[in-house]
C-alpha cells in the first residue's frame, strides 16, 4: 500500500477517467439534475455516499462470499442488490430531512440504483484490485478510496455543468435547444475536451 | 381498447423514453454504434420491460413500500437473465454482438423508471401496454440514433458500405458523438414541435 | 436563489448586447471595464489584423496550400453564420468580424496539407455548434475555433496529424489515403515518441522552421501580433503570461531529467527544457489569441490568473504524460467549461451591496 497508488487513483478517478465525462456512466442524472447548482451538489453528495458505502460492502461480499463459494458470476446481481438497498436507505433519509428536495429529485433518486456509475465503480474495484480471485494487498483501502474519488469525479462534472447551465439560463438561447438539447451538446463538447486525457501513463 | 392503444402510443412519441423522458442514456450511448445492435438491444429491452411491468403491477400490493426497490430489481434481474439465456440459445450471433450490454439491461433506467413511476400504481393491462409502448419507443429511438451514427461515423448501414470514398467522422462512433447526435435530434424535434404550435 | 439575481446584472451580457445592437453607447455597469470605447466589431477586426503576420509566415513556410486552407476556413465560417442566423431569424451579424476570426483561427490550427473539405466541415461545426447553438456571440461557453479543432481531431485523426516539412513549395491538396507529400512529425510529436531531435534548435522553433499547424509555427510573427494587441490594450497580460509561465515551470520541474524526476518513463532529447516547451506546439498561439477571448474566459483578474494556471497545468500534464503530444486545445476548452464556476466564486462586489 503506497501513497503513489492513492494519488494515481485520485487523479484517474476525478480527472483522467472521469466517471461521467470519460467513462460516460451516470449520464441520465447528469443531464437531468445539472440545471441548478444546489440540487446538483445534493445529488452528487448522495451519489458519493452510495458509491463509497457500496464499494465497502461489495468488497466484503466479493471477498468473503462470492470467491469462497465460487459464485463470482453472481457478482452483477448481488452488487445491484446491495446498491438497491442502500439507495432505498438514502431515499428514506432525504425524505425525512428535506421533503422539497425529495420531491425535486423525483424519479432520479431511486434511479441512483441503476446509475451506471455506482455499479461501474463496484465492478471496477473488483477488476482492478482482485487478481485471479485473490485480493491484492491493500485492496480494501484502494477500493474504498476509489469509491470516494469516483463520487468526487461525479461531483466535479456536475459542478462544471451546473455552472454552465445556470449561466446560459440568463442568456437568450434559441428556443429549440433550450434545456435538454443544449445540455447534451454541452456534455458532448465537454467530453470532447476530456479526450485530451486519453492514453495517460504515469 | 382505445385507452390501451393510447397507453401504447404514448411510449413512442409523447413520452418517448430516450427523447422525452431522457432515460436509459448509458446503454443508448454504448449500443447505438450500429443499427443491428440497436435493434437487438431494443427487442431485448422491450421483452424485459413487458415482463417486469406486468409482474410488478401484479404484485404491487404485496410488496412493502420500504423495500420496494430491491424487490423491483429482483424481478427485473430475473427477466434479464431469462432474456440472456434465450438469446444465447436462439440467437448466438446477436448475443455476441451485444456482449455485456444484455446483462446491463438490469441497469437500464427505463426499466426501473417505468416500474417505479407507473407499474406500481397502475393496472396490469395498462402496465402491459405501457411497457410495450416504451420498449417500441426505445427501439425506434435506437434505430434512429444508430442509423445516423453508423452512416456518418463508419460509412456503413447494417454493415454495408454505401458511398465509396466517403471519409466517416470517427467522433460519431464515440460517446461524444452520440451525445451530439441526441442533442441535435432533440433540438430538431423541438423545432418541429414549435412549428406545429 | 439570490445569486441568480446577481447574475442578471452580469456586465458581460449587458455590455455585449448593447454594443452589438449599436443603439446605446452609454453603458452603466460595474467593473471590470473595458477601458476603450470600442465596439465589439472593431476589437474582432483588430485581432484579425494582429494575426496576419502569423498567417503570412505560415504560407511562406508551408506553401500556397496553406493559403487555401485559410481562405476555405474563413469563407465557410462566414457562410455558415449567415445561413444559421437567417434560419434562426436572428440579426445577421456576419460582418462583425467574429466569424471571420473563428474561421481564421481554426485554419491556423490545421496542418497545411489537408483535404479541402476539412476546414469547411471544421468551420461549419465551429460556428453552428460552437457558437450559434448557444445563441450567438457573447453566449458561447467554449472557444468556437477550438471546438471545431477538437471535433476534427476526433473525427479525422489521420488528416489532423499528418504534417509536412517546412519550406515545401507548391503544396496542393492531399489526395485521400494516398499521400505524396514528405511528411514529418512536429517536434512535440517526436518528443512524445522518445526520439532525439538534434537538428531542431530553439531558433528553429522561434522562426518556425519546423513541422506544425499553419498559424502556430512562427513564434516571431505571433509575438508581433500579440505585442500589437497589448499596446492597443485589447488583451491583458494576466492570462497569457500566467499560462506560459505555468507551462514553463511545470515542464522544468517535471520534465524528464528535470529538477524532480519521478519514476516516469525516461525521455530522450530535450529534458526539463522549458524553453522548448514554451516555443513549440500551439502554446503561443493559444495563450495569446485563444485563451484571451473575452467571452469564454473569466471576468475578474483573479479569475483570469486561475484560468491561466489551470490551462498551463493541464497543457503541461498532457504534454508530459498524456497520449497526445499537444494539449493546448484540450486545456483551454476544459478551462472554458470551468469559467462560469470561476466567475461565480471570484466575482467582484457590486457597488453598494454587502
Amino acid at each position: 500500500m503506497n501513497a503513489a497508488q492513492f494519488l494515481t487513483i485520485f487523479i484517474s478517478a476525478v480527472f483522467i477517467y472521469n466517471v461521467i465525462l470519460s467513462r460516460f456512466l451516470g449520464l441520465c442524472s447528469f443531464v437531468a439534475i445539472s440545471k441548478e447548482t444546489k440540487p446538483a451538489m445534493a445529488m452528487s453528495l448522495s451519489v458519493m455516499f452510495v458509491t463509497t458505502m457500496s464499494s465497502i460492502i461489495t468488497w466484503f461480499i466479493y471477498k468473503f462470499l462470492l470467491i469462497p463459494f465460487g459464485l463470482t458470476y453472481l457478482r452483477t446481481i448481488s452488487f445491484i442488490l446491495v446498491i438497491a438497498t442502500f439507495v432505498q436507505f438514502v431515499e428514506m433519509v432525504i425524505r425525512k430531512i428535506s421533503p422539497p428536495l425529495y420531491r425535486f429529485f423525483g424519479i432520479y433518486l431511486p434511479l441512483i440504483t441503476v446509475n451506471c456509475a455506482v455499479l461501474g465503480v463496484a465492478v471496477l474495484n473488483v477488476d482492478m484490485f482482485f487478481i485471479n480471485g485473490r485480493a491484492t494487498p491493500g485492496s480494501f483501502y484502494y477500493s474504498l478510496f476509489q469509491g470516494i474519488c469516483v463520487g468526487l469525479g461525479y461531483a466535479l462534472a456536475m459542478l462544471l455543468m451546473s455552472g454552465i447551465r445556470e449561466r446560459l439560463d440568463l442568456c437568450d438561447v434559441p428556443k429549440a435547444v433550450k434545456d435538454f438539447p443544449l445540455a447534451f451538446i454541452i456534455a458532448s463538447i465537454m467530453s470532447l475536451s476530456f479526450l485530451g486525457f486519453n492514453g495517460f501513463r504515469f | 381498447m382505445k385507452k390501451y392503444f393510447y397507453e401504447f402510443l404514448k411510449g413512442i412519441i409523447k413520452e418517448n423514453p430516450t427523447f422525452v423522458l431522457v432515460l436509459g442514456l448509458c446503454p443508448t450511448l454504448a449500443v447505438s454504434v450500429s443499427v443491428i445492435n440497436g435493434i437487438g438491444m431494443g427487442i431485448a429491452a422491450t421483452f424485459v420491460l413487458l415482463g417486469s411491468n406486468v409482474i410488478i403491477s401484479l404484485i404491487k400490493n404485496i410488496i412493502p413500500d420500504r423495500i420496494r426497490i430491491p424487490c423491483f430489481i429482483v424481478v427485473i434481474a430475473t427477466f434479464v437473465t431469462i432474456t440472456e439465456m434465450m438469446m444465447k440459445a436462439y440467437s448466438p450471433v446477436l448475443d455476441r454482438a451485444l456482449g455485456i450490454y444484455v446483462p446491463l439491461i438490469v441497469v437500464n433506467c427505463i426499466v426501473l423508471g417505468r416500474a417505479e413511476a407507473y407499474a406500481q400504481k397502475q393496472t396490469v393491462l395498462n402496465s402491459l401496454f405501457d411497457g410495450l409502448g416504451m420498449g417500441v419507443g426505445f427501439t425506434l429511438a435506437l434505430i434512429l440514433i444508430s442509423g445516423i451514427r453508423e452512416f456518418l461515423g463508419a460509412g456503413k448501414i447494417l454493415g454495408h458500405t454505401l458511398v465509396k470514398g466517403f471519409q466517416p467522422a470517427f467522433v460519431l462512433g464515440m460517446p461524444s458523438g452520440a451525445l451530439l447526435v441526441i442533442g441535435l435530434l432533440l433540438g430538431f424535434f423541438n423545432v418541429l414541435k414549435n412549428r406545429r404550435e | 436563489m439570490n445569486n441568480q439575481e446577481e447574475f442578471r446584472r452580469d456586465p458581460e451580457e449587458t455590455q455585449e448586447q448593447k454594443l452589438h445592437s449599436g443603439k446605446n453607447k452609454l453603458i452603466v455597469s460595474f467593473s471590470p471595464h473595458l477601458h476603450k470605447d470600442e465596439s465589439v466589431s472593431k476589437i474582432m477586426w483588430m485581432v484579425v489584423i494582429s494575426l496576419i503576420p502569423a498567417g503570412v509566415a505560415g504560407i511562406f513556410i508551408f506553401g500556397q496550400g496553406a493559403l487555401w486552407v485559410i481562405l476555405l476556413g474563413i469563407v465557410a465560417a462566414l457562410i455558415t453564420e449567415w445561413i444559421v442566423q437567417l434560419f434562426a431569424k436572428r440579426r445577421v451579424s456576419v460582418l462583425d468580424g467574429s466569424a471571420f476570426l473563428t474561421g481564421l483561427l481554426l485554419a491556423y490550427n490545421l496542418p497545411p496539407k489537408v483535404p479541402f473539405w476539412l476546414p469547411i466541415v471544421g468551420s461549419v461545426f465551429a460556428i453552428a455548434i460552437g457558437k450559434q447553438v448557444f445563441g450567438g456571440l457573447g453566449q458561447n461557453i467554449f472557444n468556437p475555433a477550438l471546438t471545431g479543432r477538437v471535433f476534427l481531431m476526433a473525427s479525422w485523426p489521420k488528416y489532423m496529424t499528418t504534417f509536412t516539412s517546412p519550406l515545401l513549395a507548391g503544396a496542393g491538396f492531399t489526395k485521400p489515403l494516398n499521400y505524396d507529400a514528405i511528411t514529418s512529425a512536429t517536434p512535440l510529436a517526436a518528443l512524445k515518441e522518445g526520439k532525439v531531435l538534434e537538428h531542431i534548435s530553439h531558433w528553429n522553433l522561434f522562426w518556425g522552421i519546423r513541422g506544425g499547424c499553419i498559424g502556430e509555427v512562427c513564434i516571431f510573427a505571433l509575438l508581433l501580433g500579440a505585442l500589437f494587441l497589448f499596446i492597443r490594450g485589447y488583451i491583458s497580460w494576466h492570462i497569457p503570461i500566467t499560462y506560459i509561465f505555468a507551462v514553463g515551470l511545470f515542464t522544468y520541474v517535471f520534465g524528464p531529467k528535470g529538477l524532480f524526476t519521478p519514476p516516469l518513463r525516461a525521455g530522450a532529447g530535450f529534458s526539463g527544457d522549458w524553453l522548448f516547451h514554451i516555443l513549440s506546439g500551439g502554446l503561443i498561439l493559444g495563450a495569446f489569441f485563444m485563451a484571451t477571448d473575452y467571452v469564454t474566459t473569466p471576468l475578474t483578474r483573479k479569475g483570469q490568473i486561475i484560468f491561466g494556471i489551470g490551462c498551463g497545468l493541464i497543457t503541461a500534464i498532457i504534454r508530459l504524460w498524456g497520449g497526445y503530444p499537444e494539449g493546448v486545445s484540450y486545456a483551454i476548452l476544459m478551462m472554458n467549461a470551468a469559467t462560469p464556476i470561476i466567475d461565480r466564486y471570484t466575482k467582484s462586489r457590486i457597488y453598494g451591496t454587502r
